[in-house]
């Protein structure tokens, strides 16, 4: 009988997972290498769960491994939205060990790290194809928006159909400029913000609720 | 013939597509690449498979039964290994020492010509223990599932592997005709030297399976897809 009853629960088990409409979405956190990706997912994680992701630093590709952090749930104008936040490294078309030497790292560590970013970068890719309903695109809006990486990450995540929600991040720094990024994506809604400082968080949040609920 | 297969061996052509879902013939994951410039040692290796081929004709069993049909070329260790496995299988132990080629007109054996005789003298493993560290670590693949341990380890260990820097006029040639030829190929990682790579990523997004840790010699494990996806193709 407990056999049965187990069989029954894994039975319905895999029937609510394929089948539920309230299943919390997966939203990826995607861009390139330091835009704010691990400081924006620790910043919506801190807000309404208490926890970090994982680690922030300003040496690029600090995060190597995609982190989840589940059932967040963002509370907008009176109802409740949830999604799991994948936090993703980030993304390139060149890892070279030689940029990491000049953050006083060993060159044994450096062709490590870099190695871990390559396949960093490969998990961010599958993930992007395979597992995620919606994409939270960050940029650094101090740096030149028009590369090879975000023109074809954008056009991967407009094939899929996924709902992108474009955020320009580190306005707090005096080069910011969120007017290129808006100009280089028009088809989609760009929001500033710093997510260290937490500037404008109400309004990324409010856009989620939108896009993600 | 780049990719092999170190579960079995079997080996792949560069820009091969069969491996994509895992070896056919074993459906191990793990294949290990090398570049056409380290297929040097093809001469030894033709050897070996005449080698094999005469000693699998005595007995009137084909050797190429056990090759690729797709029309590929076997490179050297794998095919060699698993044509006189399967040879010295069939034949029994008895048999085996005959098969020797004793009657070669090659005075100067070399090592892998050596490996190939004792294999058909002996089992696979013992085979093995002629063969350098790389196709020792190939070998025991090819008898065992990847340990969780070794894909930890595989993310991690670059130090053993690591190769000194090449000069330039060393790698000038062998990188950018290895690069050349990569152009043409489904490749989305390109290892230009020990910790500097280059990468296609729509290459990467577009494969069913992804690479989930590089080594610096070359191997590489890749996830397989699950199998009721492989349908969905």
């Amino acid at each position: 009988m407990g056999l049965l009853t187990n069989l029954r629960d894994s039975i319905s088990r895999v029937t609510d997972g394929l089948f539920a409409a309230d299943e919390p979405k997966r939203i990826g956190i995607y861009g390139p290498p330091n835009a704010g990706k691990t400081t924006l997912a620790n910043r919506i994680a801190r807000d309404w769960t208490g926890d970090a992701v994982g680690p922030e630093s300003h040496i690029p590709h600090e995060t190597r491994r995609a982190r989840r952090k589940e059932g967040v749930e963002i509370e907008r104008n009176g109802r409740t939205v949830t999604i799991d936040i994948v936090d993703t490294p980030g993304v390139t078309t060149k890892v070279d060990y030689k940029e990491f030497l000049d953050h006083d790292m060993e060159k044994d560590d450096a062709v490590r790290r870099s190695r871990e970013a390559t396949e960093g970068v490969a998990e961010a890719m599958h993930w992007l194809r395979e597992d995620v309903d919606g994409v939270i695109y960050v940029l650094d809006s101090t740096s030149d928006p028009f590369t090879q990486v975000n023109t074809m990450l954008i056009g991967i995540i407009e094939s899929q159909d996924l709902p992108a929600l474009i955020l320009a991040n580190k306005t707090d720094l005096p080069g910011s400029d969120v007017q290129q990024i808006a100009n280089a994506f028009p088809q989609h809604e760009t929001i500033p913000l710093s997510a260290l400082e937490g500037d404008n968080m109400d309004e990324v949040y409010t856009k989620i609720a939108e896009y993600f609920g | 013939m780049p990719h092999q297969c170190t579960s079995c061996g079997r080996t792949f052509p560069d820009g091969s597509k069969e491996m994509l879902s895992g070896c056919p013939d074993c459906g191990g994951n793990k294949f290990q690449f090398k570049p056409a410039n380290a297929t040097e040692n093809a001469g030894p290796a033709a050897e070996a498979d005449e080698a094999s081929d005469s000693a699998a004709g005595a007995d009137g069993t084909p050797a190429s039964d056990s090759g690729p049909s797709d029309g590929t070329r076997p490179t050297a260790d794998g095919e060699v290994a698993s044509a006189s496995d399967e040879g010295a299988a069939a034949r029994g132990p008895n048999n085996a020492a005959d098969a020797t080629p004793d009657d070669r007109a090659d005075p100067t054996p070399d090592d892998a010509v050596a490996g190939a005789a004792s294999t058909t003298g002996s089992d696979g493993t013992e085979q093995i223990a002629d063969r350098s560290d790389e196709d020792m670590a190939q070998a025991s693949a090819r008898s065992e599932v990847v340990s969780p341990d070794e894909l930890d380890r595989a993310s991690r260990d670059v130090d053993s592997a690591e190769t000194s820097e090449p000069t330039d006029e060393e790698s000038k040639p062998g990188i950018d005709a290895l690069r050349d030829e990569l152009n043409d190929q489904f490749e989305s990682i390109r290892i230009v030297s020990p910790g500097q790579y280059e990468l296609n990523l729509m290459e990467l997004y577009d494969r069913q399976e992804y690479i989930i840790s590089l080594q610096e010699d070359g191997r590489y494990v890749i996830e397989m897809p699950d199998a009721w996806g492989i349908d969905d193709e």
